[in-house]
């Protein structure tokens, strides 16, 4: 058993507010890594190959779980989206399952947007059974000038597993790199996402829901470094808390000196819907550039009572219209998707948590 | 016909010497009664206790948080404290003078200081009472007759530690507990000067009491303590501002304010910070606020190389409010780390934040803030609105919330915003005939506007001036 802290803020704060980094405690890390053979691939898998570069983050999680991926890697994606043809728009699903047989998923994708490319691709990550499962993720993201890359990243496990996750983008002039993460499962979802949008015109959309129940904890690092002129980055993060559960968010947007005229918006809102259901958050802004643009907004509370009311009017039950609201509030976010089978999944998957 | 394009033709930068800061950079002769030598050690501290004629708790006290500061880090946070060696700095300065309550006996030299940062004369129009401190002393006091009559309590903390024994042990670093952080450590091992204020139960003070603090000295520390007790049902707005003349060498202020607002009492506290652009300001705020009472901070950062301010309001109060209300202004190498905490610790509490900073010339702002909304704290509303404006590309302004909500039964919003000055609306200022510094000085002061109309007029003038004074020549 192990302490571990983790997922440090760009930019330190005072040590008593408590969000500069997280402690987790009685942490069991894996030492034996077994084959992980339960990865199922659809789509245009020819633009898949095991060449991945070193791995070399700019944040990451922490230096030993990343240490863990490079050195014991089970999952090694690459994957090379070309753009030979143009208006030709590639697709790949990638489902990862976690299973008694497969419990611990160590994986390092590297993806490459060549320049005009257009693609996207589903990452899902579950696990079916009620074990405890380890999942500990390196995604790396090279969007080329005029790429257009769309990644949908759906955490389904359970929630008595780890999940962490590090993600750097890397985006050049007028690339687009567009996220939709479900966040749900894990006792302990740890996110680090990093963008360095370096082009000119440069794009970076992040839109996040995350669900917790009964003890998760959810804590999220996203760092957006803006250095392209006219680049851009928004960050939509909708989130729904119950019982004792707990959410770190940790935005930032950076400013670097050069990047005139770029825009970055941030915006976070938490439903408690519990009274023990914890939300903490610190939305950064940082700035070193005059002609920009950036906004932040951050909400916190429970449901309104008008809109239960209305609904319960109706002849819902509490909980019905709690999970009516929940939907609809995340529905924004989930049409983001182009896959109905995924945004039933997804919708079901609201309902069962909540229950 | 695209105006903008038009405009930025004329928006060429101009480099500006150093800003003249007139009289808040007056020099007196260093001179002084009592100097007690650098660094710190129990020694020292005892000395300092002398000096004072401590009764015997407050020297233990000294001691205790001496020993406290030698155990806590400097933090690992924020801006750069390096340059602070505490080994170079007398911790207590008694300039030539003692404490008078009329302005014919205080000494020429000081006297003139003050008058000419108009002190005297704002307290024969619009303040009810004015403290003045020198270096380490509180050189003078005084209050209307009939404040004295309704049993208001207006003094120097020295006089206060000796005068009313009971009240201050009780208060007196209870509300910043010595365990707070290094530099409040520091500050009751040193401490010297400061107001006391006791405003008895039901009492309306109507017209600002003001205490001005003055750092002459250099390579020297300010450490003055404040401690104001607002009894049930009282009011009463008070008045603090600071300044000091530049020197090479840095020069400490770590002060500490302690308010009691007690039960359905109101507390205004507003500060003209402008302090010299070599002091580092590391000063303390608190205020516990009790049931159905308000507190409201005021705050205006213009001076000092590096601050490290954040006031902090608890409500423990059920339907307790607070409202800060502030502007920092930061130049060339300045680094104003400034901003709000407020803990929501009862029900039916509210808080309501409106922080504004202005960058230009490579100085650097900060907003930092902590809204911690507690499990009991059911039916609270927060509210934080935060603007920040860069005058320039060499600038730095950061933003830096936490925001921990621990139940749900709350209204929360936090919002920010970070940018420059529209070129439309100087477009439009200048084709109205402005020119375009006078433009964008326009659009400064509109942009402080809602902290300046929250101070009485002559501290808006003065305020106005101060953004004026720094503005001149810095843009174009």
């Amino acid at each position: 058993m192990q302490t571990l802290k983790l997922n440090e803020t760009p930019i330190r704060t005072c040590r008593n507010f408590n969000i500069n980094n997280i402690k987790l405690e009685n942490i069991e890390i894996p030492n034996t890594i077994n084959k992980f053979n339960n990865i199922k691939i659809t789509g245009d898998i020819s633009l898949i190959s095991n060449n991945t570069s070193d791995i070399k983050l700019t944040y990451g999680i922490e230096e030993g779980l990343i240490k863990q991926i490079k050195e014991y890697q089970n999952a090694k994606i690459a994957i090379n989206c070309n753009g030979k043809l143009q208006c030709t728009h590639e697709k790949l699903d990638i489902d990862f399952n976690l299973d008694e047989d497969n419990s611990t998923l160590l994986e390092n994708l590297e993806i490459i947007a060549n320049e005009n490319s257009k693609s996207t691709i589903i990452l899902k990550y579950k696990s079916e059974k009620d074990l405890e499962f380890w999942h500990n993720g390196v995604i790396r993201v090279n969007a080329k000038k005029n790429s257009e890359i769309n990644i949908i990243l759906v955490n389904l496990l359970n929630i008595k597993s780890n999940n962490f996750m590090s993600i750097e983008n890397n985006i050049e002039g007028n690339a687009k790199v567009k996220y939709t993460i479900i966040d749900f499962g894990g006792k302990n979802s740890i996110t680090n996402y990093y963008s360095n949008i370096i082009g000119e015109n440069a794009d970076n959309k992040i839109n996040t829901i995350y669900l917790g129940k009964e003890n998760q904890l959810f804590d999220l690092n996203y760092i957006g470094e803006l250095r392209g002129k006219k680049s851009n980055i928004d960050i939509e993060v909708q989130g729904a808390l119950t019982d004792k559960a707990k959410k770190h968010f940790k935005g930032t947007i950076d400013f670097k000196k050069g990047c005139k005229k770029a825009t970055g918006n941030e915006n976070e809102a938490c439903m408690l819907l519990s009274d023990t259901a914890k939300s903490l958050a610190l939305p950064m802004l940082l700035c070193s550039e005059e002609d920009v643009e950036g906004n932040h907004s951050s909400s916190a509370g429970k449901i309104g009572e008008k809109e239960l009311f209305y609904i319960m009017s109706r002849g819902f039950e509490l909980k019905e219209a709690m999970k009516l609201i929940v939907r609809a509030k995340f529905n924004k976010i989930i049409e983001n998707i182009d896959n109905e089978e995924l945004k039933e999944e997804i919708s079901n998957e609201i309902d069962k948590r909540l229950d | 016909m695209c105006p903008e394009k038009g405009i930025s033709k004329t928006m060429s930068k101009t480099n500006i010497d150093e800003i003249n800061r007139n009289i808040y950079d007056i020099k007196n002769k260093d001179e002084y009664e009592f100097k007690i030598k650098k660094g710190l050690t129990p020694e020292i501290i005892k000395e300092i206790s002398i000096q004072k004629r401590d009764p015997e708790w407050m020297r233990d006290f000294r001691l205790k948080a001496l020993e406290v500061y030698n155990k806590l880090e400097l933090p690992t946070w924020g801006p750069d404290l390096s340059e602070l060696n505490m080994e170079e700095i007398a911790t207590y300065v008694r300039p030539k003078t003692k404490l008078n309550n009329s302005w014919e006996d205080v000494p020429e030299d000081i006297k003139t200081t003050f008058d000419k940062l108009g002190i005297p004369e704002a307290e024969k129009t619009s303040l009810a009472g004015v403290g003045a401190q020198y270096d380490s002393e509180v050189v003078y006091h005084s209050m209307k007759e009939e404040l004295i009559k309704q049993g208001v309590i207006y003094t120097d903390m020295e006089t206060a530690v000796r005068e009313y024994p009971d009240l201050v042990q009780k208060h007196f670093m209870k509300c910043v507990p010595i365990y707070d952080h290094k530099f409040v450590a520091l500050h009751g091992a040193v401490w010297s000067g400061g107001s006391f204020v006791y405003v008895p139960k039901g009492i309306k003070v109507d017209i600002p009491l003001q205490s001005y603090f003055r750092l002459n000295s250099p390579e020297s520390g300010q450490f003055e303590h404040t401690l104001i007790i607002v009894d049930e049902g009282a009011s009463l707005h008070f008045i603090e501002g600071c300044s000091a003349p530049k020197y090479n060498k840095v020069n400490l202020h770590a002060g500490c304010v302690e308010l009691y607002v007690k039960d359905n009492a109101y507390l205004r506290y507003s500060t003209i910070e402008n302090w010299s652009k070599n002091m580092l300001n590391l000063n303390t705020k608190k205020a516990i606020v009790g049931k159905n009472a308000k507190m409201e901070w005021v705050s205006g950062s213009f001076g000092s190389k590096i601050s490290m301010l954040y006031p902090m309001s608890i409500l423990n109060g059920e339907g307790s409010k607070t409202e800060f209300t502030g502007i920092s202004f930061a130049g060339k190498g300045q680094n104003l780390d400034n901003g709000f905490k407020v803990i929501h610790n009862a029900k039916n509490t509210s808080s309501v934040v409106n922080a504004k900073s202005i960058s230009k010339n490579g100085g650097k702002c900060t907003y930092r803030s902590l809204v911690r909304i507690e499990e009991n704290a059911k039916n609270s509303k927060s509210s934080v609105s935060c603007e920040s404006l860069m005058l320039d590309d060499i600038s730095i302004s950061d933003t830096i919330p936490v925001n921990d909500i621990k139940t749900d039964e709350v209204e929360f919003s936090h919002e920010a915003k970070i940018g420059k000055i529209s070129d439309k609306t100087i477009f439009y200022l200048m084709s109205r005939g402005l020119s375009e510094e006078d433009a964008k000085a326009m659009i400064v002061r509109g942009f402080a506007y809602p902290i300046s109309k929250e101070l009485p007029v002559e501290y808006a003038v003065e305020m106005n001036n101060l953004i004026n004074l720094e503005l001149e020549g810095s843009i174009g």
